[in-house]
């Protein structure tokens, strides 16, 4: 799993690099760094279908549409993560609260229920055991 | 509408189970007036009344005197009752993005990547977004330039244009480690006598000393060993106490 991910990684690394040293040919140009350049093209379009390649590996990785807003504000993506932990974090604790909550709810119905309806709760004690499940 | 009612009418004949009160007390059935007094629900209605719900309850099981009463859920279900972080093994995640701060900026997840890449993309029609938007006319593939198609790309000679020099700009942070670097050895004050004068490097180098950290973790020990309240449970787990 990890493999494909450091394939990748490396590919755009050496394009990133690839481009940077394009960006500096091109931004003090001599008539001797043409070769150059037209070197660093091509190897940019290598570069690009090396990219191209890894495509076919990362078919089943889905990526969230709101981590690229996060990129595309300038923001550290790590941050989407960390809200959807915390969010889903408290979204356990709140059910765990309402499901806790039922479950003393259900327990003190029961209860005041056998007082004021033996026979009847007996009879459904019958039929669903004594103790609620959790 | 009769040829409806008759094949309904014989599809439950035909499923009715053996036990008819079993069904007559189905989910959907709204309560009797005198539930002790009602006469056995004949297997015609009630097999009618159990295609309205289907949560239908084990056959033979005799739920007398309770309407409405359902089969109760399976206790093995995956709910929010336990720690879903814990279950799936995302402690490790957790730990790592919310005991610690993570910093804010883009330029601190990618510090290799060259030019300003913490504005917005919008800004330069650089956003992850639009590309998804309006993708780029293009071929399948990527094909080498030959000699004629690389006369396109002669540039001329001299420096860029000061605006087209995107790819020099770096994030202030990195200018300024660098600078701290340079600084250093020449700065004329030592290191070990800062100026009296300046409030913020004498409380600096008091958190930065080791011996008065090491003095404020033992007080800090010592007093949750006394204190009544210790849990002895470290502050970075998610909950895991509460939701166990």
């Amino acid at each position: 799993m990890a493999e494909k991910f450091d394939n990748l990684e490396e590919h755009l690394e050496k394009f990133i690099e690839n481009i940077r040293q394009l960006g500096i040919i091109v931004s003090d140009f001599q008539p001797s760094s043409q070769t150059g350049l037209n070197q660093k093209l091509n190897l940019m379009i290598t570069g690009l279908q090396d990219i191209e390649k890894c495509r076919q590996q990362l078919n089943d990785i889905h990526v969230p549409l709101e981590a690229f807003e996060y990129i595309d504000q300038g923001r550290n993506p790590q941050l989407y993560t960390k809200e959807c932990l915390e969010r889903a974090l408290a979204k356990n604790e709140q059910v765990k609260g309402k499901i806790d909550t039922m479950t003393k709810f259900k327990s003190l119905l029961i209860s005041e229920l056998g007082k004021v309806f033996p026979e009847e709760m007996a009879k459904y004690k019958a039929i669903h055991g004594d103790d609620p499940p959790s | 509408m009769t040829e409806i009612f008759s094949t309904l009418f014989g599809q439950s004949d035909a499923q009715a189970p053996p036990s008819s009160a079993a069904l007559g007390f189905g989910p959907g059935k709204p309560p009797p007036p005198h539930p002790q007094s009602a006469a056995p629900v004949p297997p015609q209605l009630s097999g009618q009344l159990g295609d309205e719900g289907p949560t239908a309850r084990k056959p033979g099981v005799i739920n007398e005197p309770f309407y409405l009463l359902r089969e109760l859920p399976v206790g093995n279900d995956l709910t929010g009752n336990t720690n879903l972080i814990t279950h799936y093994n995302l402690e490790h995640a957790y730990n790592k993005f919310c005991g610690k701060k993570v910093k804010e900026k883009l330029s601190n997840f990618l510090p290799e990547l060259p030019g300003m890449i913490d504005s917005p993309g919008v800004q330069d029609g650089s956003s992850l977004r639009s590309l998804i938007e309006k993708p780029p006319v293009c071929g399948n593939s990527f094909s080498p330039l030959t000699g004629a198609l690389l006369t396109g790309f002669r540039l001329h000679t001299g420096p860029l244009p000061e605006q087209y020099r995107l790819m020099h700009i770096q994030p202030p942070k990195k200018k300024s480690k660098h600078k701290h670097r340079h600084h250093r050895p020449q700065d004329p004050i030592p290191p070990e006598t800062p100026s009296d004068s300046d409030p913020k490097k004498k409380k600096k180098k008091r958190d930065d000393d080791p011996e008065r950290k090491k003095k404020k973790k033992d007080k800090k020990k010592k007093k949750n060993r006394h204190s009544p309240d210790h849990p002895g449970i470290t502050g970075s787990q998610p909950n895991s106490n509460s939701l166990r």
